[in-house]
């Protein structure tokens, strides 16, 4: 008698349609499980990655899940982890060229799913300027601030906002998207109502990203200078506080 | 901590919350797919948590892949545990089936052999998680398309196994018990009639579809009737027990899950009735 582990090697070799994987089941009642499988994934793909679908349609994007399914299987129990790839995939996917900025829009599509579910945080904007008041100034250069955990950037050389904007349903009418008018870099945020998303000029985007990602505040200037020479540090500041993406300061 | 209500509940997706927020119908329990809330934050857990606040809620796990050889995720445990912490569940359960082999995941309820080296397993990773999550896991039934040559024991005497060697409570799923006795070939009574009684905590029921080479466990059609009958059989054999409505695909209006429970729970009257 094959043991335990033999016997599920074999059913998921046979679910994966692994040559020489040997399961002695009818076949219409296994193709129940493949079945199933397709669609759980299809299923969870497109409550993520709706307006992908929208700018693909059903059949391709029921084809192109299929295929990222094959080459990134789950890992997780949790189906709604499922899918992180999708936009690095769809670059890459052959077929999916025709439309240049269909790889951001599921990027852009992710970081909503992303923020949505990040943990939530307490916002005092005031509390936050007070701190940000009591550092030294010759401090302020190795300081640290954190972002809330729901902020997502995406910096994209199309209006994939825009694009994103027109697939939802509550949009307002008219105003065709002009794919001309060049890229957008979105900040991305929740709050109690959910994941509310802006536009933001680059060189915000590079002092926030950098910040996201640890740097001190001297470093963040540096990076956000080397992208746009205009960048004003005291309006980023007072913006970024005030709208609760920098929610905490730490003084070095 | 507060059990289950002996009442008919309804299972809680998504499209419902809002609803139940709003009106906050007299439903006596809902249940939730625990993975759906494994979340950090944001709006969907603080939603749960208002539920929770004027509801019992049972938290029913899709996720574990109890009866896979590969071992437990630990951050799946760690993420059901913290959900625990936070929502105080009625009732945690999961289902005795497996997910994932070598590594991959399949997100779906794939069938055990029943075998004594799967029932050994089971067990083990029954207390396993009971001890991991600091709480009783109740474990239940599912449905299934095949069955393998192998099998040592019935799929009865297996479920009715792990609850007496573990102590585990059963969650009994009617409707799979019912799509189990079609597709292979046993007497659904006698199946119910193999459980103990007194592990029997909660009851499931769904709808199936028979438009396939066999019955599907779809969760997106009513109870069938023949379902009925067999919960009301149940009901006599075993007393009333927590029993809910649970529907996951094409999901209907709030109402036509209302009225389902509305039929389960006269059905958990009338055993009272007579019973007096």
């Amino acid at each position: 008698m094959p043991s335990l582990a033999e016997l599920q090697l074999d059913f998921a070799g046979a679910l994966t349609g692994r040559a020489g994987a040997g399961v002695a089941f009818p076949e219409d009642r296994f193709a129940i499980y493949r079945r199933t499988g397709i669609a759980n994934y299809r299923n969870a793909m497109s409550a993520t990655y709706s307006v992908v679908e929208q700018l693909v349609g059903g059949p391709f994007f029921r084809a192109a899940v299929d295929a990222y399914t094959l080459a990134h299987p789950s890992v997780s129990g949790d189906l709604n982890v499922y899918g992180g790839r999708f936009g690095d995939f769809l670059a890459m996917y052959a077929l999916a060229t025709r439309l240049p900025y269909l790889p951001d829009v599921a990027r852009l599509e992710w970081a909503i799913d992303e923020s949505s579910r990040a943990a939530d945080v307490s916002r005092v904007p005031e509390a936050v300027l007070a701190a940000l008041s009591l550092v030294p100034a010759e401090r302020l250069p190795a300081m640290r601030l954190d972002l809330d955990p729901s902020c997502r950037m995406l910096a994209s050389a199309w209006p994939v906002l825009q694009i994103w904007l027109f697939h939802q349903s509550d949009r307002a009418e008219g105003r065709a998207v002009d794919l001309q008018a060049g890229g957008e870099t979105i900040l991305l945020r929740r709050d109690a109502t959910g994941v509310s998303m802006e536009a933001i000029a680059r060189g915000d985007h590079a002092w926030l990203a950098a910040l996201a990602a640890g740097e001190t505040l001297g470093d963040a200037i540096d990076a956000a200078m080397a992208s746009d020479s205009t960048f004003d540090l005291g309006a980023a500041l007072r913006a970024h506080i005030a709208t609760g993406t920098l929610v905490a300061v730490h003084a070095a | 901590m507060a059990g289950l209500p002996i009442a008919a509940g309804i299972g809680l997706r998504s499209p419902h919350v809002g609803e139940i927020l709003a009106r906050r119908p007299p439903i006596p329990w809902l249940e939730v797919h625990s993975e759906n809330y494994f979340v950090d934050g944001g709006p969907a857990l603080a939603s749960l948590v208002r539920v929770r606040n004027d509801y019992p809620v049972s938290l029913h796990g899709v996720g574990m892949s109890l009866g896979s050889v590969d071992p437990l995720d630990p951050s799946h445990l760690a993420k059901l545990r913290r959900l625990i912490d936070r929502i105080q569940p009625a009732a945690v359960s999961e289902h005795l089936c497996w997910s994932s082999a070598g590594g991959r995941h399949f997100n779906d309820l794939l069938p055990l052999p029943y075998t004594d080296e799967a029932l050994a397993h089971v067990c083990a990773r029954v207390d396993a998680v009971q001890e991991a999550i600091g709480r009783s896991l109740m474990v239940e039934n599912i449905s299934a398309y095949v069955a393998f040559d192998d099998d040592t024991m019935t799929e009865a005497e297996f479920v009715a196994a792990v609850a007496r060697t573990t102590g585990c409570q059963l969650l009994l799923d009617v409707n799979n018990v019912f799509v189990n006795a079609s597709n292979h070939g046993f007497d659904a009574d006698a199946f119910i009639g193999a459980m103990p009684p007194e592990n029997v905590a909660e009851i499931h029921l769904a709808g199936f579809d028979a438009s396939g080479p066999c019955l599907i466990d779809t969760h997106g059609t009513p109870v069938a009737a023949e379902v009925w009958a067999l919960f009301a059989r149940t009901i006599d054999r075993l007393g009333p027990r927590p029993t809910l409505i649970e529907w996951d695909t094409d999901i209907p209006a709030l109402a036509v899950l209302e009225r389902e429970a509305s039929t389960a729970q006269a059905i958990l009257a009338a055993h009272n009735a007579e019973s007096r």
